[in-house]
């Protein structure tokens, strides 16, 4: 018979393991986005529901596509880096793709290779760790008719603002025309009452 | 209750004697204490599990007025409870079977709440693979500390679910040596189980789980050479049916033997499938090359699991008598051999219809041996779906087809009616 201490022990010494991994997790975030350097992705968008996670908009980015020259050494689901630059209005762009960290810069993200297999253009197509904004149950809609309208009106612009350090990112933000999100959904929820 | 009026007369009439009708009733007094309390264990796990997933509906709705910090420390409060539940329960209550269970049962959805919340937080997309296996590895010790089986339940459903989410549903799959190590984990538990409680419903559950999670998951093993997982299967199904028949299991009812159904189930239900020249006749197309097979995982899969089946095998003719193995055992040896023979005749095809024409003689004869109408009406249905599957080859004239009906149909008759007659005269 195991003694009753040393189970205990081993139960809170369990107990500190599972606090730790939602502590990390916070941390590691808290810490992208005190230390990371901000960045703007371009989007177009989505509104299914993860049952786990409640509600949340699917982005996808304007910028998802990189041209390569040999597309057979890409494989579906390979973890990628990308380099990135700024265009003339601030937004990000990808200014070249890597299978290992660049060393010599730090503007950089990691991310998915989602398809290798062009048929009539040899491009990567490219997953973001940051295609998911949750919002609160109540506001999805409005938020995600805010952002079909926002993408449908060429005059506004949609972005992601995320905060990226060593690679690793945070989705801070989803901006139409500068902007907050969750303050438009808001907005138009108390409007439609 | 009804046996106590019985009771009273039987005594009275001197059939029983006044201690014996005693002991009746006290041991139907602690039976009935033993349902009371398998009653309060179900409705605390129910409730514990209402709890745990009421929980994560209310933290996904995303209460976005709430500032970031209060969110994140909300995130932890219902796992920090739940902690303290099951602590608690270690301290003061450990042979409280109720109070553990349900505890650990709030605290299996706890974490996987904390950790979905956090991640609903900070935006992090939906990596449910990594979110499932964290979830697992931190519910693992759980199992042996507060000695839950319901968390080892619980568990061997998540691993399953993870194993078919990085197996069957994503592209590359990952994760195939994962599921395997978190079911090795699991298993001691299984065993001290077996050696404690063995009639309990727990047992009963992952009597059937754990089989039922091998089935599902053996195919996420390997893509490249499918046709080896027949063996793998076949092999499996065979390894399941002869640790059913083994000698802890083989006297316990149908309902607790979740292995000795599944592996016969399972053989049956492939050797129907490969009574279709479908299989052999890709099998025979394709050039398979033994040197590239051998290094593939589902050719280690067949070998090992083949093994195991073979020890089991030799222990149980060592037991026993060689006249009373059942059909079904040998059979995954067979299969083999069919298998094999298959790469390069025509003829494995039809020696597994021969097999499951002899497996339906074979449950008829022994049907009209013990006298059971239901194992020998099992055997005729058995070689009537052979029948109907033989009906779909278009290849047999239609005069040799509906010949085949017509004699199986009057078998039933025949049989059943022997039978019949057989228990008039003796009875």
């Amino acid at each position: 018979m195991v003694s009753r201490k040393l189970i205990v022990a081993l139960f809170i010494i369990t107990a500190i393991s599972q606090l730790a991994v939602p502590a990390k997790m916070i941390f590691d975030r808290e810490d992208i986005m005190a230390e990371g350097k901000d960045y703007k992705f371009k989007t177009e968008p989505i509104d299914p529901s993860d049952p786990f996670r409640g509600k949340y908009i699917t982005l996808r980015f304007e910028e998802d596509q990189f041209e390569v020259q040999d597309l057979e050494i890409w494989e579906r689901g390979e973890p990628i880096y990308l380099e990135l630059e700024s265009d003339d209005n601030g937004f990000s762009k990808i200014k070249s793709v890597a299978k290992s960290k660049p060393l010599n810069s730090g503007d950089f993200l990691k991310a998915m290779v989602r398809y290798a297999h062009g048929t009539n253009s040899e491009k990567l197509t490219i997953q973001f760790p940051f295609d998911r904004y949750y919002m609160e149950e109540s506001k999805a809609f409005a938020a995600e008719q805010a952002y079909v309208d926002a993408l449908n009106d060429t005059s506004q612009i949609t972005y992601a603002l995320v905060a990226i350090k060593d690679g690793e990112s945070v989705l801070k933000d989803v901006l139409i025309n500068g902007v907050p999100i969750k303050e438009i959904a808001k907005a138009r929820a108390e409007n439609s009452k | 209750m009804k046996i106590l009026k019985d009771l009273l007369e039987l005594q009275k009439e001197n059939v029983i004697s006044q201690e014996t009708a005693t002991s009746i009733i006290k041991y139907y007094e602690s039976q009935k204490g033993n349902t009371t309390n398998r009653l309060i264990l179900v409705f605390g796990i129910l409730g514990a599990i209402l709890i745990g997933l009421g929980l994560i509906l209310i933290l996904a709705h995303n209460w976005d007025e709430l500032p970031r910090l209060l969110k994140t420390s909300l995130a932890f409060i219902p796992l920090i409870i739940s902690q303290g539940l099951c602590l608690y329960g270690l301290l003061k209550k450990q042979d409280n079977a109720v109070w553990v269970e349900s505890s650990s049962t709030l605290l299996f959805f706890t974490i996987g709440a904390s950790i979905a919340l956090v991640a609903q937080i900070y935006n992090i997309p939906g990596n449910t693979a990594s979110f499932l296996f964290t979830w697992m590895i931190l519910s693992l010790p759980v199992i042996y500390l507060l000695r839950s089986s319901i968390t080892a339940i619980l568990f061997v459903s998540g691993i399953t679910y993870y194993a078919c989410h990085t197996g069957y549903w994503n592209y590359p799959s990952e994760g195939k040596i994962e599921y395997w190590a978190l079911f090795a984990m699991v298993l001691p538990h299984y065993y001290l189980l077996y050696k404690n409680k063995p009639k309990s419903n727990f047992m009963t559950i992952l009597n059937w789980l754990i089989p039922i999670s091998v089935i599902i998951t053996l195919g996420t093993i390997g893509r490249s050479s499918e046709y080896i997982l027949a063996i793998a299967y076949f092999s499996l199904f065979g390894l399941l049916y002869l640790i059913g028949d083994s000698e802890f299991f083989s006297s316990q009812s149908a309902r607790i033997n979740g292995y000795k159904s599944l592996g016969a189930t399972g053989m049956i239900s492939l050797l129907l499938i490969y009574s279709f020249d479908e299989f052999w006749e890709h099998l025979r197309r394709r050039d398979l090359i033994f040197s590239e097979i051998v290094a593939t995982p589902e050719f280690v899969a067949s070998i090992i699991i083949s093994i195991l089946a073979l020890v089991l095998f030799i222990i149980q003719i060592k037991k026993e008598s060689v006249k009373n193995i059942k059909p079904l055992s040998p059979l995954f040896l067979i299969f083999i051999m069919v298998f094999i023979l298959g790469l390069f005749s025509n003829l494995s095809v039809v020696i597994i219809n021969l097999i499951v024409f002899s497996l339906g003689i074979l449950t008829i004869k022994e049907g009209a041996k013990l006298d059971n109408l239901r194992i020998l009406n099992h055997g005729l249905l058995l070689i009537t779906i052979l029948v109907v599957c033989r009906f779909f080859d278009t290849d047999l004239s239609f005069i040799l087809r509906g010949a085949l009906f017509v004699f199986v149909g009057i078998g039933f008759f025949a049989t059943n009616y022997w039978m019949l007659k057989k228990r008039k005269s003796n009875g």
